[in-house]
């Protein structure tokens, strides 16, 4: 083969390869006392929760509520996370002071908080987000602090020539040199904190994809859970496109095409 | 001959690092005059302590013995210039957002300070690049806009850490071209380290050779030819073999 040929095969193959997926579903959903529902049952299920509401909400509100969830907590975890995680990095005292108890904390699943923060704070909006919250801030707080420790030492005593004061070598130096890290903990962050939300939502809610999946589980619908999984998959991979878009855009230095 | 006062005046100056390995002295009683507008080489085999020399006249290390006078008086951070043998350059900003950094941490207003920086960027020959990013241009061309960026600081002494190193040869020897004629157009008081002793000859007025670790000053040359030099110019091997005869083998 030559390599124009090796090229093509490069984009056949996906195809072939979700091609052989779908037949194995088919597959495997074909016997009576399947419990597995085929693609054209999850395809159809899909298509009625779009216009057809549950709980009084079509499709594109639960996943909305889902999204604002996310949205919100993240918000927070950014701005936290990004100052705790630069103040780890930056400062000694700093860093003798919170590691330890961020270390400590660190490893907890996100998941394992969930029946303490509802026996706090009940069965609102609050605590899912705060669940979320604490599934997306530790890898920001992780990437940032490697992002800063991370600075070519270079660049740090290039600024210093060049007469910045501490101030300034860490808002016109250091900073801006951490971005390209914040960015990658903030893609980590949102995936683990869309599975954290769904999570949370399968515990207790009342709207939102994870609220759906149980609303299949208890009505034997697994149509309609298969249909949700594979929503979450799809919007967890539109927002890392879209993320891989906005890296791009913000940071065209480290990204972007270099002509 | 003009007599030309001294910059900077280097006296005894020692630096000795103690890790876990030992101590390992650097610098051991080294005392050399720069004087004002001079191009003064440091010449020295590899690892022999010249960054660690050019960092404490930078201020960004200090010695443990001995003193360096500055005429007028110690500059404040932001008021000497440094090349950096690995560009440096911050590769979020432009070619012009480089070389306005200083000024723009100095507190200069916008106008003023691109103004100037734009007359260092076509001083190095980067006119009609502004906009690019460090990571868009070739090494000969990060290196200029190292040049410029150390020369917007507007300070009167530039050191600079074997600029040149990582280039190929041929970058090398037009950065050579590039450095004098800069120089020549925007006098400044250089001091250049390398380890290449043709590219000090080619380059300094002056040639200061140092001995592998610790550095101590071996000799003094004064490079008496005319500019532009010639690599293959009688004089200038005579001197090249005078030195090379001199230098410590750098293992």
């Amino acid at each position: 083969m030559d390599s124009k040929e090796v090229k093509k095969w490069y984009y056949v193959l996906p195809i072939i390869s979700i091609l052989m997926f779908i037949v194995l579903w088919i597959f495997l959903s074909i016997p009576a006392d399947s419990m597995i529902p085929s693609p054209k049952e999850t395809w159809l299920r899909f298509a009625d929760i779009c216009v057809h509401p549950i709980s009084q909400a079509i499709l594109i509100v639960h996943i909305w509520s889902s999204l604002r969830r996310v949205l919100i907590a993240f918000a927070f975890a950014i701005f936290l996370g990004v100052l705790l995680g630069v103040g780890l990095g930056w400062s000694k005292t700093f860093y003798s002071i919170f590691d330890p108890v961020f270390e400590l904390l660190r490893p907890i699943p996100p998941i394992a908080w969930i029946p303490l923060i509802i026996l706090w704070c009940g069965i609102g909006e609050l605590p899912k987000i705060i669940i979320v919250f604490i599934g997306s801030f530790v890898s920001i707080v992780l990437n940032t602090y490697a992002g800063i420790k991370d600075i070519d030492p270079l660049i740090i005593n290039a600024g210093k020539v060049l007469g910045a004061n501490k101030r300034q070598l860490l808002f016109e130096v250091a900073l801006p040199a951490t971005i390209p890290a914040i960015l990658a903990g903030i893609r980590t962050a949102l995936s683990s904190g869309w599975m954290c939300v769904v999570a949370a939502e399968m515990i207790a809610a009342r709207q939102g994809v994870g609220f759906l999946i149980v609303q299949g589980q208890q009505s034997g619908d697994t149509a309609l859970i298969v249909a949700c999984m594979l929503v979450i998959g799809v919007v967890s991979m539109l927002m890392s496109t879209f993320l891989s878009k906005m890296e791009g855009v913000l940071c065209p230095w480290k990204f972007g095409k270099t002509k | 001959m003009e007599v030309r006062k001294n910059k900077i005046m280097v006296e005894n100056l020692c630096k000795t690092y103690h890790t876990n390995s030992g101590d390992h002295e650097v610098l051991k009683d080294i005392s050399f005059n720069v004087e004002e507008n001079e191009f003064l080489v440091l010449l020295g085999p590899g690892r022999c302590g010249k960054t660690v020399l050019l960092n404490i006249l930078a201020e960004l290390e200090e010695q443990d013995s001995g003193k360096i006078i500055f005429d007028g008086g110690r500059p404040e951070m932001g008021n000497i210039g440094l090349v950096f043998q690995k560009y440096a350059l911050f590769p979020w900003k432009t070619v012009m957002g480089n070389v306005e950094m200083s000024p723009k941490l100095k507190g200069v207003d916008k106008a003023t300070r691109q103004a100037n920086a734009q007359e260092y960027i076509d001083l190095v020959g980067l006119h009609g690049f502004e906009k690019h990013l460090p990571k868009q241009l070739s090494g000969g061309m990060k290196q200029r806009v190292g040049i410029a960026r150390a020369y917007a600081t507007e300070a009167d002494i530039m050191l600079m850490d074997e600029p040149f190193g990582a280039l190929d040869a041929q970058t090398r020897y037009s950065m050579e071209d590039a450095i004098i004629n800069i120089w020549e157009k925007n006098k400044r008081t250089i001091v250049f380290v390398t380890n290449n002793v043709e590219e000090a000859i080619y380059l300094g007025d002056r040639i200061i050779l140092l001995s592998s670790r610790p550095a101590t000053i071996k000799k003094e040359y004064k490079v008496d030819l005319p500019r532009p030099r010639s690599y293959t110019d009688r004089a200038f091997l005579e001197l090249r073999n005078e030195i090379v005869a001199n230098t410590d083998l750098d293992v």
